[in-house]
C-alpha cells in the first residue's frame, strides 16, 4: 500500500508538471500581445518594447516558464492588468465561493442519488423503479439554469425564504453565506443526481446478479443485508468515478449558474478574463483548474483502491 | 427423517408464461446420510437445490413440500428462512472464482454467518473463522484470514466457501457441483474434504454433480434427473449395479472412462423447458423408445428403494 501511494503521488506530480507546460505553451502560441492590449493600438513601438521588458516578455520562453512556475509555487500568481490586483487574491476570493458551492452540490447530489439508485435497483422492473427512473429521466433532461430560475421563482419570489441572487460574502456570517448557496447548489445538484442515480442503479443491478450475493443469501443474510453489505460496495467504483468527474465540473463549469444567481465564482472569473484577454489570469486559472481535476482524479483513485483490494497492487 | 422432499414442483416465468422446470421430485435425507443428484445441464439439479434453500429466482412458483425436521420450508416466512440458511443448511456453489465477495477478507466472509446466527462478538467470530479455515486446510499461519479472494487459487477459494457454509455447524450441506470448476487434482482433494467433514460432523450431504464417478464414490443414494424429473433413484450400489433407465445407461456410457474406452455420446440435447415433448422427455434421444413412450410420461415404478421411470426399462443384470 505504501509503495502504491508513492507511485500514485509520483504520477500525480508528473501529470501536474505536464499540464503546466501544456497550458503555458498553448497560451504563448496563441496570438495576442499583452503589452499591446495594455497600452492600446496607438502605442509607440519603443513604449511597447519597454513594457515588454518590464513584464519580462522579452525573455526566452523557457525562462518565462520557469519564472511563472516559480511564482506559482511560491504563491505569486502575477498581477491582473484588468483588476490591478494580485491574481492570488482574486482567485482566493472566488475559490471561497466556488469550492463551498461545489462541495455542497456534490454532497446533495450524492445524498439523493445513491439511496434512489439503490432503491430502484432493488425493485427493478417494479412500479417504484419505473417511477424513480421516470423522475430521473426528467432530471437528466432539465437544463440546470432553467431549474435555477424555477427555484428562484418558487423559493425566493413566491415564498420569500431564500435570497434570489448574489453572495453577501462569508464576512456577513456563515449562515448568510450558506443561505445564498442553497438554491444554486440545488440547481446544480438535481440534474447531476439524476445521472448519478441512473449509474448507481445500473451498477447495483449488475452486482446483484453476482454469485457472491447469492452466497451471502445462502449464509442467511436477508435481502436488504445482502444488498447493502455485498452488492452496493461492489457497485461503488463507477459511482465514485462519476462523483469525481461531476465535482471537477462543479469547480469551474458552473458559469451559467453563477450568472443566473450572480455569484462571484471561478467560472465567471475565467469567463471575464478570457473576454478581456487578461492572459495572466487565464493562464493561472487554467493551470489551477487542470490541477484540481488531476488532484480530484487522484483522490478518486485512492478511494477506489480503498474500496477494492484488487486495485492496491503496485502495478495497477 | 431430517429432510423430506415431497413432490417438489417448480415453474419459472419465461416469455410471459409459467414453465415447469421441476416436477415431482421426492427423496429423503437423514443425518450421516448422503444423496447425489446427477444429470446433464438443464436437468433440474440446481433448481432442486435452490428450491430447498428458498433462493429461487423472483416469480418462481413452487409446490410440494420441503420438510426439515417437521417444518415445511416452503411455507416458512422469509425471516425464518434466513434463520435456516447458513445455520441449519449450508450451501457450496460451483464457481469459487465468483462465489466470494472480492472486497471482503476471507476471514470476514467466514465470520459473517457466525456473527449473524450465533451473535458472536467480532473477536470470537474471527477466532472461530480462523479455526474453521484451518479445518478446511487453510492454515492461518500460512494463509492469513486477512487475505482477499483474488490472492487465492480456485481450490483455496472453494475451501473458503466450504468453511463459510459450515461455520455454524449446519445439519445439512447442499453442494452444487462443488468440484466442477476446479483442476482435476484439486477436485479429489475437495471431495475428500467434504466427505471427511460430513463424517466428522454427522451432517447430511446433498451433492449435485454431473460426474457419475464422484457420485459412486461419495454418496449412499442417488437420483438421476432428466428434464426436470427423476428418472431413476435408489441406493448407489443398486443403481450402478443394475441401471434400469436407458438415460442412466447412456449417461454412464458418456462419461470419460479411465480405461481408454471411447465415451459414447448421447445424441441430441436436453429439451428446453418451453419445448418438452409429451410422454417421456427422453424418448426422442432413446435407443429403446417405442411408440407408447410418446403417449404418457412414465412415473417411478418398482416396489423397492430402487425405482425407475421408464416403460421399457433394462432388466436388472
Amino acid at each position: 500500500m505504501t509503495f502504491y501511494l508513492l507511485r500514485r503521488v509520483a504520477i500525480l506530480l508528473a501529470t501536474l508538471l505536464a499540464a503546466s507546460i501544456v497550458v503555458f505553451v498553448v497560451l504563448q502560441v496563441l496570438p495576442g500581445d499583452p503589452a499591446a492590449l495594455i497600452l492600446g493600438t496607438g502605442a509607440r513601438e519603443d513604449t511597447l518594447a519597454a513594457l515588454r521588458h518590464q513584464l519580462g516578455l522579452d525573455a526566452p520562453m523557457w525562462l518565462r516558464y520557469a519564472r511563472w512556475l516559480g511564482g506559482l509555487l511560491s504563491g505569486d500568481f502575477g498581477t491582473s492588468f484588468t483588476y490591478h490586483v494580485p491574481v492570488a487574491e482574486l482567485v482566493r476570493q472566488r475559490v471561497l465561493v466556488s469550492l463551498p458551492l461545489a462541495l455542497f452540490a456534490i454532497l446533495l447530489s450524492t445524498a439523493i442519488a445513491i439511496p434512489v439508485g439503490v432503491a430502484a435497483a432493488a425493485r427493478r422492473g417494479g412500479a417504484a423503479d419505473a417511477g424513480l427512473m421516470g423522475v430521473a429521466q426528467i432530471g437528466v433532461a432539465l437544463p440546470n439554469f432553467w431549474l435555477g430560475l424555477l427555484l428562484i421563482l418558487l423559493f425566493a419570489v413566491r415564498l420569500p425564504w431564500l435570497p434570489a441572487s448574489g453572495f453577501p460574502g462569508w464576512d456577513a456570517g456563515l449562515w448568510a453565506g450558506f443561505r445564498a448557496l442553497i438554491l444554486p447548489a440545488l440547481a446544480l445538484a438535481l440534474p447531476q443526481a439524476a445521472i448519478l442515480a441512473r449509474v448507481t442503479r445500473a451498477a447495483v443491478i449488475d452486482t446483484l446478479g453476482e454469485d457472491f450475493v447469492r452466497t451471502a443469501r445462502a449464509k442467511g443474510l436477508s435481502r436488504p443485508a445482502a444488498l447493502w453489505r455485498h452488492a452496493v460496495p461492489n457497485a461503488l467504483i463507477p459511482v465514485v468515478t462519476l462523483i469525481g468527474l461531476q465535482f471537477s465540473f462543479l469547480l469551474a463549469g458552473t458559469v451559467i449558474i453563477e450568472n443566473v444567481f450572480t455569484l462571484p465564482g471561478l467560472g465567471r472569473l475565467v469567463f471575464q478574463a478570457i473576454a478581456q484577454r487578461d492572459l495572466i489570469v487565464v493562464q493561472d486559472l487554467v493551470v489551477l483548474l487542470a490541477g484540481s481535476v488531476i488532484v480530484v482524479n487522484f483522490l478518486v483513485d485512492l478511494a477506489a483502491a480503498w474500496i477494492d483490494p484488487r486495485l492496491r497492487r503496485a502495478g495497477a | 427423517m431430517m429432510l423430506r422432499v415431497e413432490d417438489l414442483t417448480v415453474a419459472l416465468p419465461m416469455r410471459g408464461q409459467l414453465v415447469p422446470v421441476l416436477a415431482g421430485v421426492s427423496f429423503t435425507l437423514d443425518r450421516r446420510d448422503s444423496v447425489g443428484l446427477v444429470g446433464e445441464s438443464g436437468s433440474g439439479k440446481s433448481m432442486t437445490a435452490l428450491a430447498i434453500m428458498g433462493l429461487l429466482p423472483p416469480g418462481a412458483r413452487v409446490a410440494g413440500r420441503v420438510m426439515l425436521d417437521g417444518r415445511d420450508l416452503l411455507a416458512l416466512p422469509e425471516p425464518d428462512l434466513c434463520g435456516v440458511r447458513g445455520r441449519r443448511i449450508g450451501m457450496v456453489f460451483q464457481e469459487p472464482m465468483t462465489a466470494l465477495n472480492p472486497l471482503m477478507s476471507i476471514g470476514a466472509q467466514v465470520a459473517e454467518p457466525l456473527r449473524l446466527h450465533l451473535r458472536l462478538s467480532r473477536a470470537e467470530a474471527d477466532a472461530r473463522a480462523a479455526r474453521m479455515l484451518d479445518r478446511v486446510g487453510l492454515d492461518p499461519a500460512r494463509i492469513s484470514p486477512h487475505r482477499y479472494p483474488h490472492q487465492l487459487s480456485g481450490g483455496q477459494r472453494q475451501r473458503v466457501v466450504i468453511a463459510a457454509a459450515l461455520a455454524c455447524g449446519p445439519d445439512l450441506l447442499v453442494a452444487d457441483e462443488p468440484t466442477t470448476a476446479l483442476d482435476v487434482t484439486v477436485q479429489a482433494q475437495v471431495l475428500a474434504l467434504l466427505a471427511d467433514l460430513a463424517a466428522e460432523t454427522g451432517m447430511g450431504l446433498l451433492l449435485i454433480t454431473h460426474d457419475l464417478g464422484v457420485v459412486s464414490q461419495t454418496v449412499a443414494n442417488v437420483l438421476v434427473m432428466y428434464a426436470g424429473r427423476v428418472v431413476e433413484q435408489g441406493p448407489t450400489d443398486s443403481v450402478f449395479g443394475g441401471m434400469a433407465h436407458p438415460y442412466t445407461r447412456a449417461l454412464f456410457a458418456a462419461r470419460p472412462a479411465e480405461s481408454g474406452a471411447r465415451p459414447v455420446q448421447i445424441p441430441g440435447q436436453v429439451p428446453d423447458p418451453l419445448h418438452r415433448p409429451p410422454g417421456c422427455a427422453f424418448a426422442p434421444r432413446c435407443s429403446r423408445a417405442e411408440p407408447d413412450c410418446g403417449q404418457q410420461a412414465p412415473t417411478l415404478a418398482g416396489g423397492g428403494p430402487h425405482r425407475a421411470a421408464c416403460l421399457h426399462p433394462h432388466a436388472a443384470s
